[in-house]
């Protein structure tokens, strides 16, 4: 079928790209979401005044030595992605996203904030929850998985109220892990 | 006395069971002008015995109906609708119905073997969409159609019954003179009957829109004073040889857009005398037949019905819309929708009344094409569209909403909501709303009391919550209200993607992000650039797919794509 896509239709990196860690042997190309996410990459009861500082507290949990990804870098490449239009994608919940060079594994971080913030949301509403991801830029077709996983999982209103009654960060990964599982269960 | 009661009694049975057959029609999908026109005929001389055959008050009531329906129609087009449908609706309104009626003129001609002339006179009958039919269906059947289509077809519906009108008393007239060849006068004519109705139509509703600022009215009077002007506008007009049918809905589309005080008050005023006129209009129509006969024409009837849907209106539409950029699925869905409704009745009426030999063959045939067209057309609406996919995911009535006017200030609306336990505004302090510029948070009711906005610390479900908003933002404020469950914002986001961009957002940026090679031609453009690129004039539901992302366009901000949403396509 692609031959008879323009040339523009492909996207060069994708069959490069695969070392999602939820590549499993079937050859699926989902990525699991909760093993992007570690306890200490999640903050309940964030406090943030507006969105450039959720933002920042994104950006400080998702720096990382081992990987040498600095807090700056971070912040620069998700908010030049805010600029091309909001990552709010409706009741309250935010994926802020950016790809970045040089890095090796995809990572993400969580955060809930005390008191929403106004996130430019398409449909108004305050945005209290953020899912970030941060993926290396050779990783585009993983990258665009995770994200649609990622929307999926929280267009869900069950799950984030659930996702807002959690106590602490290993609730929080629990219910990740949860929703795959149940996920891979109904494939729906 | 006694007769009198029992009429009163009648027709009031027969409006409830109309209306609630339209309940009925809704389960089955069926157009709602087919159940009320199988009612007349129930109701009629072969069937409960009430016998109609005036032609004379038929032919009134249908052209007061028609005029009211055209006037609502008028109304409700939105001069916005303007800026993608006009031209081609124009092109449909005149070319279309001209090729649409030759075609399936001259093949009835052949067909029936009768004089070309007499052919003719049969396909300006059967010629033009209806623009009750249309309207219905447009905004009953719970489907919302990509703008284009929607204004095409509405415009169209809207401004073509006076051409067919005025082609059919042309054919008419030739007929009675003994003449058997067009010739000049034919088109003074036209220009005469059009340029009248436009000009007293325009006009007219200038005026009434003055009148209606300037007169100091007990509420309730303003809509009877706009279809006073309405129906005044229709009378003058044809009094003085032009189309009244056009004058009257340009009035509408005048007044409807004009910043006239009480407009909601107008319109929904309006809404209902459109019904009651669609309801009397084909229970009329329905009496006014006698179905035994309809079998004898039927075999021919039925071809010429069929050429007509096939043949006639695709090839009309496929060349009247040749000179716009329309994509190829929504012309074959305009092609579709060629609804016939009450129109060609009422007209097969006027060679009834000339007395011209045939003519009561021509009425039993007009009568049987829009059975079939409704059944065929009609039924089939919502699938084609479905299939075609010329549908977008309803943005309007997300949610219930009051709508009130505020009195001297047609800019303004008052608007009033319940707080739903699952909407983002619950919860939350009236200040820390995320309105839209302009909008303005005026009262909260709880347990029957009023508030001001400063009393409330968090609204909370079922509180009832009034803003005065800027007319043009009432629909975003329904997504603040809109419970997070509903199904409308799943199927958006299906339809739509999961992220929204602005329509700023440069292309070789997206590229980037997304890891796709940009078009050629778009490396260096904007995405609201790319897409007026690809559709000339875009319209919300135009979609483009670029390497493993699809864009939709959102919002328009005139005609520029303001939001674009982000579709990731999996593979």
């Amino acid at each position: 079928m692609r031959l008879f896509q323009p040339r523009w239709f492909h996207h060069p990196l994708s069959v490069a790209a695969h070392r999602a860690p939820g590549n499993t042997e079937s050859g699926s190309q989902t990525m699991k979401i909760s093993e992007l996410l570690a306890p200490e990459r999640i903050r309940i009861a964030a406090e943030a005044g507006g969105k450039k500082r959720a933002l920042e507290i994104l950006s400080e949990l998702l720096a990382d030595t081992s990987q040498d990804l600095s807090r700056n870098q971070v912040f620069t490449s998700m908010l030049g992605r805010e600029r091309l239009g909001s990552t709010a994608i409706g009741s309250g919940i935010a994926i802020p996203h950016g790809r970045i060079e040089g890095l090796e594994e995809s990572i993400g971080a969580f955060i809930r904030l005390q008191d929403a913030v106004d996130f430019d949301a398409a449909d108004g509403a305050p945005v209290d929850m953020l899912f970030a991801l941060i993926v290396p830029s050779q990783c585009a077709e993983e990258h665009l998985n995770a994200l649609a996983a990622l929307a999926h999982m929280f267009s869900h209103a069950d799950f984030c109220d659930m996702l807002r009654k959690a106590e602490g960060p290993e609730d929080i990964c629990k219910l990740l892990r949860g929703f795959e599982t149940e996920a891979q269960q109904s494939p729906a | 006395m006694e007769l009198t009661n029992q009429v009163i009694l009648f027709i009031g049975l027969i409006f409830l069971v109309s209306i609630l057959a339209s309940v009925l029609s809704a389960r089955l999908g069926a157009p709602m002008l087919l159940v009320f026109l199988v009612i007349g005929m129930i109701l009629g001389e072969e069937g409960i015995g009430i016998r109609f055959d005036d032609i004379q008050t038929a032919h009134l009531i249908g052209s007061l109906a028609l005029a009211i329906i055209l006037f609502d129609g008028g109304l409700r087009t939105s001069t916005s609708s303007f800026r993608v449908g006009l031209k081609p609706a124009v092109s449909l309104a005149s070319l279309g119905v001209l090729l649409t009626a030759a075609i399936t003129g001259l093949f009835a001609a052949w067909l029936l073997d009768i004089h070309w002339i007499y052919g003719l006179l049969l396909g300006a009958i059967v010629g033009s969409t209806d623009a009750a039919a249309v309207f219905s269906l447009l905004h009953t059947s719970r489907l919302e159609l990509k703008q284009r289509v929607a204004a095409t077809l509405e415009i169209e519906s809207g401004s073509n019954d006076p051409m067919a009108i005025f082609l059919t008393l042309a054919m008419v007239e030739l007929i009675l003179a003994g003449q058997r060849h067009l010739d000049g006068t034919l088109a003074v004519e036209f220009v005469r009957q059009m340029g009248l109705g436009a000009v007293i139509g325009l006009g007219g509703a200038w005026v009434a829109a003055r009148g209606i600022n300037a007169l100091p009215l007990t509420p309730g009077l303003y809509p009877l004073l706009a279809m006073a002007a309405g129906l005044l506008i229709f009378g003058i007009t044809a009094a003085a040889g032009g189309s009244g049918f056009l004058a009257v809905y340009l009035a509408g589309l005048v007044l409807g857009n004009a910043r006239v005080q009480s407009v909601q008050n107008i319109r929904r005023f309006h809404d209902g005398m459109a019904w009651i006129s669609q309801i009397v209009m084909f229970l009329m129509l329905g009496l006014l037949v006698t179905p035994s006969e309809l079998i004898p024409v039927g075999p021919h009837a039925l071809l010429i019905a069929l050429v007509l849907i096939f043949v006639a209106r695709p090839l009309a539409v496929l060349v009247s819309l040749l000179p716009f950029q329309i994509p190829f699925k929504e012309q074959a869905f305009i092609g579709w929708v060629g609804l016939r409704g009450a129109v060609p009745i009422i007209l097969a009426i006027f060679p009834l009344l000339a007395g011209i030999p045939e003519a009561h063959t021509f009425f039993n045939v007009a009568f049987f094409v829009v059975l079939i067209s409704l059944i065929v057309q009609g039924w089939s609406l919502v699938p084609a569209a479905r299939l075609l996919g010329v549908q977008i995911p309803a943005s309007s009535h997300l949610v219930q909403r009051l709508e009130l006017d505020l009195p001297g200030q047609p800019d303004y609306e008052m608007v009033g909501y319940q707080v739903d336990v699952d909407s983002s505004a619950c919860g939350r302090n009236p200040d820390a709303l995320v309105l839209p510029e302009g909008v303005k948070t005026v009262l909260v009711i709880r347990n029957g009391r009023l508030h001001a906005p400063a009393e409330i610390n968090a609204l909370e479900s079922d509180d009832a919550v009034y803003l005065v908003t800027p007319l043009a933002h009432v629909d975003l404020l329904d997504r603040l209200f809109v419970s997070r469950r509903a199904p409308q914002l799943q199927a958006d986001k299906r339809f739509y993607g999961e992220f929204t961009l602005n329509g700023t957002a440069r292309m070789a940026d997206l590229a980037a992000m997304y890891g796709f090679v940009s078009p050629p031609d778009a490396a260096d453009c904007s995405a609201a650039e790319f897409l007026i690129e690809r559709f000339g004039k875009p319209v919300v539901g135009d979609r483009v797919r670029v390497g493993p992302v699809e864009l939709v366009i959102r919002e328009m901000d005139g005609d520029h794509p303001d939001k674009v949403g982000l579709k990731l396509l999996q593979e």
